[in-house]
């Protein structure tokens, strides 16, 4: 290459910029067994929705729409209607009429032309005895070697770490005698023994010998990490762990020098250079075709902004109609504070209505609030029981009579778990293991094939009670006494002041308060984490259930709660349960200990909560394909257990799926509307909320999660190929909980496999962005706006719909940049 | 056939060819265009039910009636059931797993044939029948192969996997073509007979059996031709329960079978022992090097036939029946469990951390192992003195056992310290038991006194397996070296051997693949699916 060729270097943008700008749009995957939702556009969020739609679009193809097709298929069927294309329009400042709109519509846009790669300008020229793509054979190689490289699960033998990702991959390809290079095997070898060995002298060094101007650089980059987005995300996790530790982690700088050192290697291999003249100028479009698709989008938004109006119209007119059926002087009997999950909504409704209203429930976040992580007795594996966004504070254990005896039994049991799967899965013992033990992977295979005909239905095993006998399971409970560091006194008084407060119950207790986290049912699942609660780390709330009831029944603990103001009645208990969202029934927790004096408020509740499960699993039967059972409680609720313990059921239940909206307000509020388990509920009443302390918390915490929720299902869906993971069908678990591949390799796969989007027939999710409606004043609300810029973000570029409900129920849209108009108008045609 | 239901030994084999004419008649009904697939399934699922009963009844029949037809006939209705088994499971598994993917009726269709073809080759006495129904298994399972069509690697997998398999069916059709001329019979049992009443094969029966051999290696996916069953993870999942549960184990039946003629032919013997204790000792370790479960568990069922194949080698049929069927049963759990991965890696990651051992204690113990499994089968009565592969077995089964035995130098509590040992002492009691029971029942029992082929192949396979615990043992203490990286790499990268094998089969018969190919319903089609 001569000098002339590369062309001369602005100094202002420097490579280690570009490559800093590229990383952080990377969003992380969390691993399936912690697999909560992200957003999978969060390191876009500081940029306007539009101008990532494009940016994206432009640089590695994706999809941000449905298809035209389908908003005009809804059109017909009156889903969409015009009055929702003219408000649509309406916002926008559009010139165009309905009947333009859709006149246009009628064109599906070309597929975009997105950033070429040196790869790319090698697959044009691919030889006849090269069957595979070279795009395929680059992804692959990285993403076999990322896998060995973070994998200390599935291998036994694994490939040792000690020179980073990026040192062991230069070392390792030096001595790979399988790739189809076309120059041969020993010149390659000593083309990659060239290149540099740190990621970021190599990035430097291949941008250079490329000759990629640095105002490219960065969106080179961002379309090279989007070759290997899987991986790329895992990183990300990586790294979002390591800050949240106060740490920080570079392997995603690793993954982008060795996607980049691979063009570099191809136009070697292949004698390309000659190419790169033609490829710079491909580069250099990039800007131009973002300009383009923004306005080829303009359709697209229209459309998009249309349905996410269509379901908002009919919030908005049933919050203002909000009467009040709740009559508020009459004490209830029992207080239900659930998981602001969208399968809360149909169970809390439930339960209403089987008790007459003699139930009060609340939304709250399911991890209650508690910064804990859960270490199962007998072992030292502590898992998040929170928020991803957070880092635990305290490792909570787990104790009962006897407990250290508890402990060795499990941890024996465990040991001898271990040597097993060492005798199956060791090379040489393992074929002894087959003609010795084998068959009775026969009985195995019977069993679990017939569990779903057998009469009782067998549940699942759950990894958390591996090692326990059952007796000594149903004795554990999660306790603050076996917790890291020592949780004093007055550290807990102070959590149970704070979790109270920002429940907003804080007085009128009633005789049973329920505090009911959730987790679902499924067996042979990779991605049940992924069902189960988001707030708790994608585990099940029950620990935190169980930990703030045995924290608020403490009697010292209530003393100390009276001193600050919050008094609890003796005769008020808390009881802890698990809503399961799989099947509907609700388990309750430690009720012995309750006083004989509330036995029949215990069975009163139970009554009603069996009433709600089996009103909730009749409302849901249809979407499972079990409608004809709904005026059948008892075989419907017993075909969604064995349903749900089902080793082939890849559709245990439709998840968060139909999520659209988030509501901060009163339960009084929506009490009378059926929200079809579509919206995320928050109880909130700015009234009590001492300098809106709580409405910042729920804006800068519950409402990011929901906003994570929304846009992983909507993503999943509008690009699945992108940002979800495929066919459950051809799920391949990789290094044992890291993730999947869709077959064979390939890339590892991020978000929601199509099972959980898409019936066979249809889409179960109708992907729309968040309408989050808050009751709070204006000042309050753009208070926080003002003073958090991740809410900022988040309101003013578009990712989200935010609404304020007033005094009266009337709903206010927020204008991007501030200001609020009210909603009802705003949607009129 | 005689229709002479007195006749148990008519009873027995018209129930035995009732499990494929059933199967392949629902193939042929069951998937109708006309019918909507819950109806396709219903009808699936009535058919693998009425096979399995059919299999049971023969097998019941084969209990209380053993006819003749070689010393492994009894080999039939045990592996007949296990086929119409997993047929059942399977069905009954993708019934539900499918739900609302494009094809079914597609999927229906070749499911039930592939299991047609798989149990005629079991209930067959013909040759010729056997032959062509190995092939029709292997046509149909090449459709589940690419139910996916548009998956490139799906494609690619499948054209190497078609040109192993025809490349093995030549082997076979020469090889039944050239038995029918030397002995002048199609029908397996009399060949059998044939074989053990005479001293020694004529070359052409040599020729033959070796050419069996050939086609059950190249069938078998052992290496360097084991490329297509690591690549197949682009179907579905129960695709792949079926091949490594019911079909690619079938080589294995051949040579059971033929076992009388197997162990006559020592060029065979030869081959089967060196490819398939190879590919065992290989693919062993390179399984342990994988990162994906399913593929994890391809690499491991190329180890096991390759065991499995080495034991038809050594004589040690009933070994290699017993094999052939455990493996089957754990294997169809294995994929169809595979989903399981995640939890099972939560319960791994809650376990107590095997301390590592140092390089003396695992020798040792593994010395300790050795001598105690050699002096407690003498003195049981096992012939291990006596015939070199029971030795050669003795060997595996003592390195196999070794980590149940280092539970004192573990560490771990008192129950797992005292559990151990006895675990060991148990699966060996076990695996000698269950060698003195089978080979009494088959009859497979060896007629000849071991040659030095023998002794020199046991001895081969003895070496083979203890090198794979020295490679073990190095790798466990000495991991990061530089030889153990280097060795890494190799292994990692399966020796290399698919990539030049693939590259030889693109030069003989190259092919396109389209990229960028997907499963995932375009949404821009959405309502079309």
């Amino acid at each position: 290459m001569t000098a002339t060729a590369v062309p001369p270097r602005r100094p202002d943008a420097s490579t280690a910029d570009a490559v800093r700008e590229a990383c952080r749009r990377v969003a992380p995957t969390w691993p399936l067994d912690r697999f909560i939702a992200v957003n999978p556009y969060w390191g876009y969020v500081d940029r306007d929705v539009r101008s990532v739609a494009a940016e994206l679009a432009a640089l590695a193809g994706v999809d941000t729409f449905v298809p035209r097709t389908r908003r005009l298929e809804q059109v017909r069927r009156g889903e969409i209607t015009r009055e929702d294309l003219g408000a649509a329009l309406r916002t926008a400042g559009s010139a165009l009429s309905v009947d333009e709109l859709l006149a246009k519509a009628e064109d599906e846009p070309a597929p975009p032309r997105r950033t070429t790669l040196v790869t790319d300008v090698a697959d044009r020229s691919r030889l006849r005895r090269e069957p595979q793509s070279w795009g395929d054979v680059v992804v692959h190689q990285i993403s076999q070697h990322t896998a060995s490289y973070f994998d200390r699960t599935q291998s036994s033998w694994s490939l040792p770490r000690e020179f980073g990702l990026f040192g062991t991959w230069r070392r390792l390809l030096a001595t790979d005698r399988g790739l189809p290079m076309r120059a041969g095997r020993a010149d390659f070898a000593r083309r990659v023994t060239a290149l540099p060995e740190t990621a970021p002298t190599c990035i430097e060094f291949v941008v250079e010998k490329l000759g990629v101007r640095p105002e490219h650089r960065a969106a080179y980059f961002g379309a090279l990490l989007a070759t290997v987005r899987g991986w790329a995300a895992w990183c990300a996790y990586r790294r979002w762990q390591a800050e949240l530790a106060g740490g920080s982690d570079d392997h995603v700088v690793e993954l982008l020098a060795i996607r980049l050192a691979w063009e570099l290697l191809l136009v070697e291999d292949h004698g390309l250079l000659d190419r790169l003249p033609a490829w710079r100028r491909e580069l250099e479009e990039h800007a131009d075709e973002v300009r383009r698709l923004r306005s080829v989008h303009d359709v697209d938004w229209l459309l998009q902004h249309a349905a996410e109006i269509a379901f908002q119209r009919g919030l908005v007119h049933g919050l203002r109609s909000s009467a009040d059926r709740v009559d508020a002087a009459r004490a209830p009997d029992v207080q239900a504070v659930f998981c602001i999950d969208v399968r809360s909504e149909r169970l809390r409704r439930a339960l209403e209505d089987a008790s007459l209203d003699a139930v009060r429930t609340r939304g709250f976040a399911g991890f209650f609030g508690l910064p804990v992580a859960h270490v199962p007795i007998g072992t030292e594996a502590a898992r998040p029981q929170l928020p991803g966004l957070l880092a635990a504070a305290i490792a909570v254990g787990e104790t009962c009579e006897h407990a250290s005896h508890v402990a060795e039994r499990r941890r024996d049991a465990l040991a001898r778990g271990r040597l097993w799967s060492r005798f199956k899965g060791s090379a040489s013992s393992v074929f002894t293991f087959v003609e010795s033990l084998g068959l009775l992977d026969g009985v195995a295979l019977l069993r679990t094939s017939l569990a779903t005909s057998l009469g009782r239905a067998a549940r699942p095993a759950r990894a958390d009670l591996a090692g326990l006998r059952a007796q000594d399971a149903s004795r554990l409970r999660p306790s603050w006494d076996a917790a890291v560091p020592e949780v004093t006194m007055q550290r807990r008084v102070e959590l149970a002041a704070g979790v109270l407060r920002s429940m907003g119950l804080v007085r009128d207790f009633a005789r049973l308060v329920l505090l009911v986290g959730h987790g679902s049912t499924s067996a042979n699942n990779p991605h049940a984490a992924g069902l189960d609660c988001g707030a708790c780390g994608g585990g099940t709330g029950e620990v935190n259930a169980r930990l703030l009831a045995a924290l608020l029944e403490d009697p010292a603990v209530r003393t100390g709660l009276a001193a600050r103001g919050v008094e609890i009645p003796a005769t008020t208990h808390f009881v802890a349960a698990l809503h399961d969202t799989t099947t509907d029934d609700v388990r309750l927790f430690d009720t012995d200990e309750l006083p004989a004096s509330h036995a029949d408020d215990l069975r009163r509740l139970e009554a009603w909560l069996a009433a709600a499960g089996d009103a909730t699993r009749a409302e849901r039967a249809a979407s499972l394909g079990l409608g004809e059972l709904r005026a059948r409680p008892n075989a419907l609720a017993g075909a969604l257990r064995r349903r749900a313990a089902d080793w082939a059921q890849v559709r245990p239940e439709w998840g968060l799926a139909g999520n659209a909206a988030f509501v901060v307000a009163p339960r009084a509020r929506t009490r009378h509307m059926d929200l079809g388990g579509r919206v995320f509920l928050h109880d909130y009443d700015w009234r009590t909320d001492d300098g809106f302390a709580t409405l910042e918390l729920i804006l800068t915490a519950p409402m990011v999660v929901t906003n994570w929720i929304n846009l992983q299902y909507y993503a999943s869906t509008v690009d699945n190929r992108r940002f979800g993971s495929g066919n459950k069908v051809l799920h391949n678990v990789v290094g044992g909980n890291i993730g999947v591949f869709e077959g064979n390799g390939g890339d590892l796969r991020i978000g929601l496999a199509l099972q959980s989007l898409h019936d066979g027939r249809e889409w179960r999710h109708e992907p729309l962005r968040l309408g989050v409606f808050v009751e709070a004043p204006a000042a309050a609300i753009d208070d926080v706006i003002e003073r958090h810029e991740v809410v900022r973000r988040l309101v003013d570029n578009g990712w989200l719909h935010l609404f304020r409900i007033d005094d009266d129920g009337a709903s206010h849209v927020r204008c991007p940049g501030g200001g609020w108009r009210e909603a009802e108008r705003a949607l009129r045609d | 056939m005689p229709h002479d239901l007195s006749d148990p030994a008519a009873l027995r084999a018209l129930l035995a060819h009732a499990v494929p004419a059933v199967l392949a008649l629902g193939a042929l009904l069951a998937p109708l265009p006309a019918l909507r697939v819950e109806a396709v399934w219903r009808a699936a699922c009535a058919t693998v039910r009425l096979a399995l009963v059919a299999a049971v009844g023969s097998a019941v029949a084969a209990v209380a009636e053993p006819g003749g037809g070689g010393a492994a006939a009894s080999a039939r209705p045990v592996v007949l059931v296990l086929v119409a088994l997993v047929g059942w499971v399977l069905a009954r598994y993708s019934r539900t797993y499918l739900e609302g993917e494009p094809g079914q009726h597609r999927f229906v269709r070749w499911l039930l044939g592939a299991l047609a073809g798989a149990s005629l080759v079991v209930a067959t006495d013909d040759l010729l029948v056997l032959a062509l129904a190995w092939i029709a298994t292997s046509l149909a399972l090449q459709n589940l192969l690419v139910f996916y069509r548009d998956r490139p690697n799906a494609q690619m997998a499948a054209h190497k996997k078609f040109l192993a398999s025809r490349l093995a069916d030549v082997c076979v059709l020469t090889a039944v073509a050239l038995l029918y001329s030397t002995f002048g019979t199609r029908s397996v049992g009399e060949l059998a007979e044939l074989a053990a009443a005479s001293h020694a094969l004529a070359p052409a029966a040599q020729v033959a059996v070796t050419l069996v051999a050939v086609a059950v290696l190249l069938k078998s996916a052992q290496l360097p031709v084991h490329g297509w069953l690591i690549q197949v993870m682009e179907a579905p999942t129960p695709v792949s329960a079926l091949l490594h549960a019911g079909v690619i184990n079938l080589g294995g039946f051949v040579l059971i079978r033929l076992g009388e003629l197997v162990s006559a032919t020592p060029a065979a013997q030869v081959l089967l022992v060196v490819v398939g204790g190879l590919t065992a000792v290989i693919a062993g370790l390179v399984t342990t090097t994988r990162i994906s479960v399913k593929v994890a568990l391809a690499w491991s069922t190329c180890a096991q036939m390759g065991f499995m194949a080495m034991q038809c080698g050594l004589g040690l049929y009933e070994m290699a029946l017993l094999h052939l069927v455990a493996h089957s049963l754990y294997k169809a759990h294995a994929f169809l469990a595979a989903g399981g991965t995640v939890q099972r890696s939560v319960v791994g990651a809650m376990s107590p951390q095997a301390p590592t051992r140092s390089t003396t204690s695992r020798v040792l113990v593994a010395l300790a192992s050795l001598a105690a499994v050699f002096v407690a089968t003498h003195l049981a009565g096992v012939p291990v003195l006596e015939r070199p592969a029971l030795a050669a077995m003795s060997v595996v089964v003592a390195l196999a056992v070794t980590p149940f035995l280092g539970g004192a130098a573990d560490g771990a509590g008192r129950l797992a310290r005292w559990s151990g040992p006895a675990i060991a002492f148990a699966v060996v009691v076990l695996y000698f038991a269950l060698h003195h029971v089978l080979e009494a029942w088959l009859g497979t029992a060896p007629s000849r006194v071991p040659t030095p082929t023998d002794t020199a192949l046991a001895a081969f396979v003895a070496g083979a397996f203890v090198l794979l615990f020295a490679v073990q043992t190095y790798v466990a203490s000495r991991g990061s070296e530089r030889p153990a990286r280097l060795l890494y790499a190799w292994v990692y990268g399966g020796l290399f051997l698919d990539e030049r094998f693939t590259r030889l089969t693109l030069r003989v018969w190259p092919v396109r693949i389209s990229s960028e190919g997907s499963s995932i319903p375009n949404l821009r089609h959405d309502t079309t699916r």
